[in-house]
């Protein structure tokens, strides 16, 4: 928006800015540098900030002693298996809801988000039941089962969102240029929708990545995720900061990354594409 | 007529497939939420303890709920927290909004810091969250070292006060994404009316508050809408925070729920609650659905 804004005016707007940017990443900071302190220098009086003797010793012995990379393995396949099976599932349901659109389509998409709204609770029994039926309960199969349902409403309509965006036209053009369904499909659909289905993809496994009611509720020793490491760090351990801090950094750090790269898909699928 | 038969088969199938292909998302989502649910509203009339149990009772858990003290104070703290939530998130957010409208240099990367809480885990905010909190360690003890004796700040050890401790936490992890609501409908607001004010010599005050702001109407309500849904659904922020203590200081419908099921066994108490909690998130939810569904058709 153009409004006249001074050079003065501007400089001070950046560095409060920068000020405010700061304060809110602050507690993400001052967490990473824990991690890097002795258990004596995380309590220091006063705090020390970046001059102390940096160590790893807190990830070594939070690795020993809680088996990280199992609670990083069972994320990894947790959110990605969730995430790609629904993705696998809900591909064919967006396709026909943005190309072949019929009267009752705009209607089914909000009911179906409409369903993402409802808080966990009113289908935990049922779930928690069926699971002990099933025997499914404290296993990477059934969690992936699980998240991947409660976030196929959200897949559905990002992908929809997304094929919205491929020109009608360009469909048109292949058709009548002789092309088949399925030459149509593998070399004028797929590749136009493949950046549509990699953030769909990406923003999916952040927020099965994030899932804590489920994987706190459903698991156990077995299959339990990062959250549930970092569930289990933060009460009988509480005096030791800076292996809390080692660990909180080894659950958040995949997100760290992501996050940087999914800013736009986290605005748009959390809102529920209310944002684009 | 081979060939005639199998253009009949194909446009059949053209007609076909597009409902054919969408029917397994939608038939998950229908068994998965409202079948479960229904299950849900079931087992809220029935006396299951431990156990799924199917004697029909009736109201009697809802009658027994209303009574429990342990309930009302789950409400009144999401009565308190809901709305300082809500309304901080919502003011902090279209703050911080106007502010990165105001050509920010670095405005993108300043814009995922804003950004990042909300794509960290509750669990893992919630546990920095409660150390920083400590009055031990965080804070508190910090301004103390640092020659301010008299500092005093132990909120979240205090009954009457760690309610506002998880408002801080929440509202800290959600604020940059409300801004991003706030900022996108910034951007999408008509330049040219914009012009034609200033020309008029509106000031930038007047400009905000008679021409931005209402225009962003929309954006308030899907905030409000996403702000509300998110805190009746808050649990994992409060278990990692402060696990509903002190006492039942912080005890939201959500742990509640969590604690009579799993807990005390009293499933039928705790599905009674986790339909009303279902009834008020339909309640917000249905108006605003049914306004979009108007608008759009």
């Amino acid at each position: 928006m153009a409004r006249s804004v001074t050079t003065q005016r501007k400089t001070i707007n950046t560095v409060l800015a920068w000020a405010v940017g700061l304060l809110i990443f602050f507690p993400i900071l001052w967490t990473i540098l824990t991690s890097f302190k002795t258990e004596a220098q995380a309590i220091n009086d006063p705090p020390i900030w970046f001059f102390f003797d940096w160590t790893l010793e807190n990830y070594s012995v939070v690795q020993e002693r809680s088996n990280y990379m199992k609670f990083l393995w069972n994320s990894v396949i947790i959110a990605g298996g969730s995430t790609v099976l629904g993705v696998i599932i809900a591909i064919p349901a967006a396709w026909s809801m943005a190309f072949v659109p019929s009267k009752r389509t705009k209607d089914i998409l909000l009911w179906m988000l409409s369903t993402k709204m409802l808080p966990a609770v009113g289908v935990l029994y049922p779930i928690y039941l069926l699971f002990i039926k099933l025997g499914l309960l404290d296993s990477r199969f059934g969690l992936v089962i699980v998240l991947m349902l409660i976030n196929l409403p959200i897949i559905v309509w990002m992908l929809y969102t997304y094929f919205r965006e491929i020109p009608g036209e360009i469909l048109e053009a292949a058709r009548m240029d002789g092309a088949t369904l399925k030459e149509e499909i593998i070399y004028v659909l797929t590749p136009m929708a493949i950046p549509g289905i990699a953030s769909t993809l990406l923003l999916n496994v952040i927020l099965a990545w994030n899932e804590a009611f489920w994987t706190l509720n459903l698991t156990a020793a077995n299959a339990a995720p990062l959250t549930a490491f970092i569930a289990s760090y933060s009460s009988p351990e509480g005096l030791f900061y800076a292996k809390l801090s080692a660990a909180s950094v080894m659950a958040i750090a995949p997100i760290l990354i992501m996050g940087w790269f999914s800013q736009k898909q986290l605005v748009r699928g959390l809102t529920f594409g209310a944002v684009k | 007529m081979a060939s005639n038969a199998h253009a009949d088969f194909r446009s059949r199938l053209q007609v076909w497939l597009p409902k054919l292909v969408l029917s397994p998302s939608l038939a998950m989502v229908l068994v998965f939420v409202y079948g479960f649910i229904i299950f849900s509203v079931y087992l809220s009339f029935t006396d299951s303890r431990l156990l799924p149990s199917y004697g029909w009772v009736g109201w009697e858990n809802y009658s027994k709920l209303w009574r429990l003290s342990h309930w009302e104070i789950s409400l009144t703290n999401m009565g308190v927290f809901a709305v300082l939530y809500i309304g901080i998130c919502s003011i902090l957010g279209l703050g911080l909004a106007i502010f990165l409208d105001q050509k920010i240099r670095g405005e993108g990367f300043i814009r995922t810091i804003y950004l990042y809480p909300m794509a960290l885990s509750f669990i893992v905010t919630g546990t920095a969250w409660k150390w920083f909190l400590d009055p031990g360690i965080g804070l508190e003890n910090v301004m103390q070292s640092w020659g301010w004796t008299g500092f005093e700040f132990d909120w979240i050890k205090n009954r009457d006060f760690a309610i506002y401790t998880v408002v801080l936490a929440a509202v800290w992890q959600t604020s940059g994404f409300v801004m991003a609501m706030f900022l996108a409908g910034l951007r999408g607001i008509d330049n040219e009316m914009l012009k034609a004010a200033q020309m008029d010599g509106a000031s930038n005050w007047n400009l905000y508050r008679r021409i931005i702001i209402p225009q962003l109407r929309p954006a308030f309500l899907s905030a409000f809408v996403i702000l509300s849904h998110l805190a009746i659904k808050t649990f994992d922020l409060v278990i990692a925070l402060t696990g509903g203590g002190p006492g039942r200081a912080t005890e939201l419908p959500a742990t509640f729920m969590y604690s009579y099921t799993f807990t005390r066994n009293q499933m039928g108490i705790g599905a009674a609650s986790a339909v009303i909690m279902l009834m008020t998130i339909a309640a917000i939810m249905i108006p605003y659905l049914y306004a979009e569904l108007r608008e759009k058709k």
